[in-house]
């Protein structure tokens, strides 16, 4: 089970579009920060000529692309850059082997609820810098790479504990990290959709596979992808939509299982397929949506995932953010966090991810924000871990200045909220 | 979607024509298949680099409007001409400022040891204006291919310092790489040293344009403190910085008045209603979506940028399929140089004096698109020097007659 050798043709022929405009050089994050990795024009289409099967690999510099497709969407010959990239990487892995550190961070779902059953431990094993150093030994994940916390219960679970509210049923996909990592932006999503007027439904669902994926490895993300699809091809038969706040795994879901894994069944999916904030906009522009808001007097910035970028639907919870009043957002101009799913965890690339983290740091501290938004669970961990700010998924903020229906009167509890959301001790 | 107005194309036309249309007030939609151009074109603002040396710009452009009454510029004037640049500058506040030399082209150094007369020009480029046989130190870098220091110095009868970056670990450098060094104080004072050393009584030093990206003027004016002499860039080969910081700037003015941008999305078809376009749709595979306006404006360039495209027998215009202009029969699309007066450059789109696209008969297609920027016919823009004065004209003014 790989990519079809249609489509693997497909990607090469491709790479002969390439006018060598170098735009792509302009953009990319990684060959910024280091001479070690040449850039997309070379890496891609350039080095693609000399790439043949049966031969070995001689660039293993190609694993340092962080599949951010700021060069994919910058070419105007239409060359799939970052999917060559990804052709090549996997090709590499499959001469030298994978290592087991792969397989660890991105099968996080097969114990990620070890670490939920075991969370205040787990927590603290990994703070540790004792174990810290073994996992860097053993396993080179870097000792100063911002590892998460598992929360317990699961959100599944806290979800599951719920009764339901009634209205028109509207499906969500969570993710793993929402499951057991940051339980609160499921919740959020949920409370807000509540608001106004959905009943949400959990499908049965996986990792989307895109873990897999940015790793070379099309097996493993193939047989995610097909399981979603049977659970949530039969969501929209039943009517619903499906609704995703990751927007990695929804740029998998909607784009990559049918564009690159050509999965049977991805299309029809991807029409159902929408980013929440996505929704949102589209029910707002058609007169829809009702939101009562609070005062919410915060200054924060707003970072746009390269993901979010890929799904090319502009920057929708920015737009519905400026509804709320007294919230003083600016976008952050940067275009790479520098995590890459799993590539800030690696040693080898630590410091790869840290230089480019160190721009977006620059670029927060020139707005100096009092909170970051941003849709990507690798961001907000990066960017926790790069700056010390509270991060947050926006769908948390607009929960938190969503005034209760019954609480009518227009006042200012911009100090109140701000402790809610943990701005003040 | 619904868009007061849409821009198809991202390069220096489109953007001009979405900041014109933001400063109304208006509700923009801004999209491109890539980035645009910026970053493969446009190092300086060429307006006529066709015209006798010591002649004022002004006369210039008076003289060349009343023999080339097809020209674009014959649609915008002189005074419009003016006003559309003073538009495009009053984004770039100093320090990183553009700026001419008194009216009229200067002579800036190229990367391949020659001298190219342009309109206006940053700051950081300034100082080339004074280079003279003798009184520059060029400076390169070791494994950075695209500026060959010591080819330009025998070009320019000047010496060159060809900077080692040994440990930085492999042999190539790119442009960003250095660039990002750059807008580091530490290495600033690395390399500023070195150069303050190598310098032999020389009063100017030039580098490729790798001031940074942010901030070009305090990295300029710290190697200045640091060597005693003035720094300036000369452009070189794409990616060109000089045109990712235009447009970066005028990314974050359009943002920050709520521009709608979709970078890397390319249209598949547009909807048409006799004579009204009523909106685009854009393929991303899989999916297909849909946006709709009350005006549209095409920017898309000429071949390079796509706009057109050249079959055996054809050319075509890429989103609207509008009749495509030529002044020559086919047996004559063949010229010897493409940069020389080549006939493929006379190629493009006739417009009506607001813009809007005409049939054979000279009558207008449709209703609410207008054409701007290099794609319109009746110039040779690379020929003539003229192809950010197009732009920025025709982007400003094809915005501007549109709207108001
Ligand atoms: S996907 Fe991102 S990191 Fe990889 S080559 Fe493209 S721009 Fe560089
Ligand atoms: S942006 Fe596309 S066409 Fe231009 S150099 Fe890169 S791959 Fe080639």
């Amino acid at each position: 089970m790989t990519l079809s050798s249609k489509k693997r043709d497909s990607l090469k022929r491709n790479a002969d579009l390439c006018i060598r405009c170098a735009n792509c050089m302009a953009v990319c994050p990684v060959s910024r920060v280091t001479p070690l990795f040449p850039g997309p024009k070379h890496a891609g289409p350039g080095a693609e000529r000399f790439r043949r099967p049966g031969e070995l690999s001689v660039d293993e510099w190609v694993d340092l692309c962080i599949g951010c497709h700021l060069c994919d969407s910058v070419c105007p010959a239409g060359v799939p850059i970052s999917e060559l990239n990804l052709l090549a990487k996997a090709k590499s892995l499959d001469e030298r082997g994978r290592p087991f550190r792969d397989w660890l961070l991105t099968h996080s779902y097969l114990y990620g609820w070890g670490g939920v059953l075991f969370s205040p431990l787990t927590n603290r094993l990994l703070r540790n810098s004792m174990v810290k150093r073994l996992l860097e030994t053993i396993l080179k994940i870097h000792r100063k790479s911002p590892l998460p916390d598992y929360q317990s219960p699961t959100f599944r679970q806290w979800f599951k504990g719920r009764s339901s509210r009634g209205g028109k049923k509207i499906a969500y996909f969570y993710g793993c990290f929402t499951n057991t990592n940051e339980i609160d932006v499921g919740k959020a999503t949920v409370e807000v959709l509540e608001a106004i007027g959905f009943e949400v439904v959990l499908p049965p669902q996986d990792c989307c596979g895109l873990p897999m994926l940015g790793n070379g490895d099309f097996n493993g993300a193939i047989k995610k992808g097909r399981k979603n699809l049977s659970s949530l091809l039969r969501t929209i038969r039943s009517g619903m939509e499906v609704l995703y706040t990751s927007t990695s795994c929804g740029f998998m879901i909607k784009h990559e299982y049918a564009h690159l894994l050509e999965l049977p069944g991805s299309e029809d999916l991807a029409k159902h397929t929408f980013e929440l904030f996505e929704f949102l906009r589209t029910l707002k522009e058609s007169g829809n949506l009702n939101f009562h808001f609070k005062k919410l007097p915060v200054k924060a910035g707003y970072f746009a995932p390269c993901h979010l970028r890929a799904l090319g639907i502009g920057f929708p919870a920015f737009e519905i953010l400026k509804l709320i009043p007294g919230l003083e957002s600016k976008v952050i101009e940067a275009d790479c966090c520098g995590m890459g799913g799993t590539f800030g965890f690696k040693k080898e690339k630590y410091e790869i991810a840290e230089e480019i983290g160190k721009d977006l740091r620059e670029a927060i501290d020139r707005l100096n924000p009092e909170l970051i938004l941003t849709e990507c669970e690798g961001c907000r961990l990066q960017i926790r871990h790069l700056t010390g700010l509270k991060v947050l998924h926006p769908i948390q903020i607009l929960r938190d200045a969503l005034r209760s229906s019954s609480d009518q009167e227009v006042f200012d509890v911009g100090d109140a909220l701000k402790n809610k959301i943990g701005l003040k001790s | 979607m619904h868009y007061d107005l849409i821009i198809i194309g991202m390069g220096l036309s489109g953007l001009m024509a979405a900041k014109t249309a933001l400063d109304l007030k208006k509700r923009v939609l801004l999209i491109g298949k890539g980035m645009g151009g910026l970053t493969l074109f446009s190092n300086t603002i060429d307006i006529l680099g066709r015209i006798p040396e010591n002649l004022n710009l002004k006369d210039g452009l008076f003289e060349w409007i009343k023999d080339h009454p097809e020209h674009p510029y014959s649609k915008i004037g002189v005074e419009g001409i003016e006003e559309a640049l003073s538009s495009f500058i009053s984004i770039f506040p100093p320090p990183y400022t553009f700026q001419s030399l008194n009216g009229r082209n200067a002579k800036l150094p190229t990367a391949i040891g020659t001298f190219r007369p342009t309109y206006l020009f940053p700051s950081t480029l300034a100082g080339g204006t004074y280079l003279k046989e003798g009184n520059t130190l060029i400076v390169g870098f070791k494994g950075f291919k695209d500026f060959y220091a010591g080819y330009m110095a025998k070009e320019f009868k000047c010496r060159h310092l060809t900077l080692s970056l040994q440990d930085e670990g492999r042999s190539e450098l790119t442009a960003t790489y250095l660039s990002r060094l750059m807008e580091k104080e530490g290495f600033r004072e690395r390399i500023g040293s070195q150069i303050k050393n190598a310098l032999k009584g020389e009063s100017l030093v030039a580098m490729p344009p790798i001031l940074g990206l942010r901030d070009p003027m305090d990295a300029k004016k710290h190697l200045e403190a640091i060597t005693g002499v003035e720094v300036f860039e000369i452009p070189t080969l794409p990616p060109s910085l000089l045109g990712m910081r235009l447009f970066n700037r005028f990314k974050e003015y359009l943002l920050e008045r709520g521009v709608d941008l979709l970078i890397g999305n390319k249209i598949s078809k547009v909807q048409i209603k006799s004579a009204l376009c009523e909106g685009i749709e854009v393929y991303h595979p899989p999916i297909t979506r849909f946006y709709s306006a009350d005006h549209f404006i095409l920017a898309t360039g000429r071949f390079i940028g796509g706009g057109l495209e050249a079959e055996r027998e054809r050319i075509s215009e890429t989103v609207f399929h509008l009749p495509v202009w030529s002044t020559r029969s086919q047996d004559k699309w063949f010229g010897e140089n493409f940069f020389d007066d080549h006939p493929i450059h006379g190629f493009g789109i006739s417009v009506d004096p607001s813009f809007r696209p005409l049939d054979s008969e000279g009558k207008p297609i449709f209703e609410n698109v207008r054409v701007i920027g290099t794609i319109l016919s009746g110039h040779h823009s690379l020929y003539e020097g003229s192809r950010e004065g197009i732009e920025i004209s025709t982007g400003y003014w094809g915005a501007k007659r549109l709207l108001e």
